[in-house]
């Protein structure tokens, strides 16, 4: 499904700067994989989500999804195959606009924005039944400012809002930072009912260790711009909390 | 008196488009356009040189607004593919734009007399001397309507939200360069129609009329988000419907103004100070309910 290949990419390249945020990188990714990303601060982690997303292009290398290259695709192009989940859950959704608004500009990620009313009776009925499994009671404010939510109702609303319309891959960088508790467990609970019932895969970053033990089938650990643990599902079975620390220390 | 204020309605009316684009690119799009004062200007020649040579009303007006969105799409193409702040790609058009409306006119006003005019184009049976006020009405609120349709359509939709969370947007699908371009060349398209009434209504146009013109526009706009801050009114649509409200106001203040004996060589003045007032009130009213 997703194929990267030797992607590295260096910032100020020539310069006294000159950052190099990832290095060489390979690595596929199956359809249907919920694959967890950790790594300490400016190990690659989030350039690689972003070149996936196309906010930034890699230096070299190139990125295949179902076989088609996108690397120097434009980031509006990629929406037909990705979504997103911002840390900052502000990033996600538009706040002056309601969160109906909001879910129709999601229900049209890969499709024609046109000169059609699409928000009518119908639409709000499937958004209302979308939101109310979240048990939240949103489904009562869908006329309101998405702006006038708490960050983690807006979280929670923005990771449906990205299966909304047809998604190959789900990004979710630092998904929860930004969150309570509690709202941190509905959103990760969401990301795996998302994966396992809808077979979406997902790319997530995590400075949670718990959360990076408990979701996903696939652990990665970025390190100085490169994957230095790749472990599958069996292996991270029997991972305990302790051995994920001393990777760190 | 009442005269005063009826021509200041009318002006308000023939304004009024103008006012919805300055809404569409300050508020729709967060982006400060300066190509107004031009492309007002552009619409207003275009008509006057079209009428005085004889083409129908029906040919005109599509083709003032074209030009005004030309303009637009020329700031809008400065602004996103050269990356050029949005306020100077607007100074720019709007410059270039005085030699272009000047190379049109030929000279530096064009009176339109004895010419087609949208304002005879229909004579309402009922309406006697108000029969140019509600042609304007009629005409600017079909104008409204359509407007607060596109706003409310899927295209609308994505609009608001790149101006409203560009990342979001990039996220979703949306060509944040191209539905501002679009909406850049919407907004100057309304401009110039607010040119095409006001060569009419007034009887000439005058490379000079467009200096400042952007002023009323932002006025207006910024009355009526003083209005829809203290009513709590959040549906597009009645905030355009407010954008002209705002409009009237404006114009009803410069009737004042007028009628109370103000010399009209002020007129310019009070405008700035009008609208130096509108946005400084919120700053103000905080800073004394503070003490």
């Amino acid at each position: 499904m997703i194929k990267i290949q030797h992607i590295s990419k260096v910032y100020n390249k020539g310069q006294e700067d000159e950052v190099r945020a990832l290095h060489q990188v390979d690595l596929a990714i199956d359809k249907g994989e919920f694959v967890v990303i950790v790594g300490t601060n400016g190990s690659g982690k989030s350039t690689m989500l972003n070149m996936l997303l196309g906010v930034s292009l890699p230096t070299e290398g190139s990125i295949l999804i179902n076989d088609t290259n996108i690397t120097s695709l434009p980031q509006h192009q990629r929406s037909q195959w990705i979504s997103m989940v911002f840390q900052n859950p502000a990033y996600g959704t538009a706040p002056d606009l309601t969160v109906l608004e909001n879910f129709r500009l999601a229900a049209l990620r890969a499709g024609r924005k046109g000169l059609r009313i699409g928000i009518n009776e119908n639409f709000r009925k499937t958004v209302a039944d979308k939101v109310a499994t979240l048990g939240m009671g949103l489904e009562n404010k869908l006329d309101q400012l998405m702006g006038s939510l708490s960050g983690g109702q807006r979280q929670a609303l923005t990771l449906l809002m990205g299966v909304m319309d047809r998604t190959d891959i789900l990004l979710m960088d630092e998904p929860t930072a930004a969150l309570d508790p509690k709202s941190s467990q509905v959103v990760m609970q969401l990301a795996d009912k998302i994966n396992k019932e809808m077979g979406i895969t997902i790319l997530l970053i995590t400075h949670s260790m718990k959360d990076a033990l408990t979701y996903g089938n696939r652990l990665l650990m970025f390190h100085g711009g490169e994957i230095i643990r790749d472990l599958s599902k069996d292996a991270k079975k029997s991972l305990q909390l302790s051995d994920l620390q001393e990777w760190f220390s | 008196m009442g005269v005063f204020y009826l021509t200041a309605l009318q002006m308000a009316l023939c304004l009024g488009p103008m006012a919805m684009g300055i809404f569409i690119t300050m508020k729709v799009f967060n982006i400060p356009d300066i190509t107004t004062d031009g492309s007002y200007t552009l619409g207003a020649v275009v008509t006057a040189v079209l009428l005085s040579a004889n083409v129908p009303l029906w040919i005109v007006l599509p083709l003032s607004i074209l030009c005004g969105a030309l303009a637009g799409t020329i700031t809008g193409f400065i602004h996103t593919k050269l990356g050029i702040d949005a306020l100077l790609s607007g100074i720019l058009v709007m410059t270039a734009l005085y030699s272009v409306n000047l190379i049109i006119l030929g000279r530096s006003n064009i009176p339109l007399i004895g010419t087609a005019s949208i304002f005879d184009l229909l004579s309402l049976p009922f309406a006697g001397s108000l029969n140019a006020l509600l042609i304007a009405a009629l005409f600017v609120l079909v104008l409204l309507f359509l407007i607060i349709y596109l706003l409310r359509t899927d295209f609308g939709i994505a609009m608001r939200a790149t101006g409203n969370n560009p990342v979001m947007t990039k996220a979703m699908g949306v060509n944040n360069d191209r539905i501002k371009i679009i909406g850049l060349a919407m907004a100057n398209g309304l401009t110039a129609t607010s040119g095409f009434l006001v060569a009419q209504y007034q009887g000439f146009a005058d490379i000079n009329m467009g200096i400042g013109i952007v002023i009323t526009g932002l006025g207006s706009v910024l009355i009526a988000d003083a209005i829809r801050l203290w009513t709590g009114i959040r549906k597009i649509g009645r905030q355009i419907m407010l954008v002209l409200f705002g409009c009237m106001i404006f114009q009803a203040v410069l009737a004042f103004t007028l009628s109370v004996g103000v010399d009209p060589n002020l007129l310019k003045m009070v405008t700035a100070l009008f609208v130096l007032t509108i946005v400084a009130i919120p700053k103000l009213s905080k800073t004394f309910s503070k003490q």
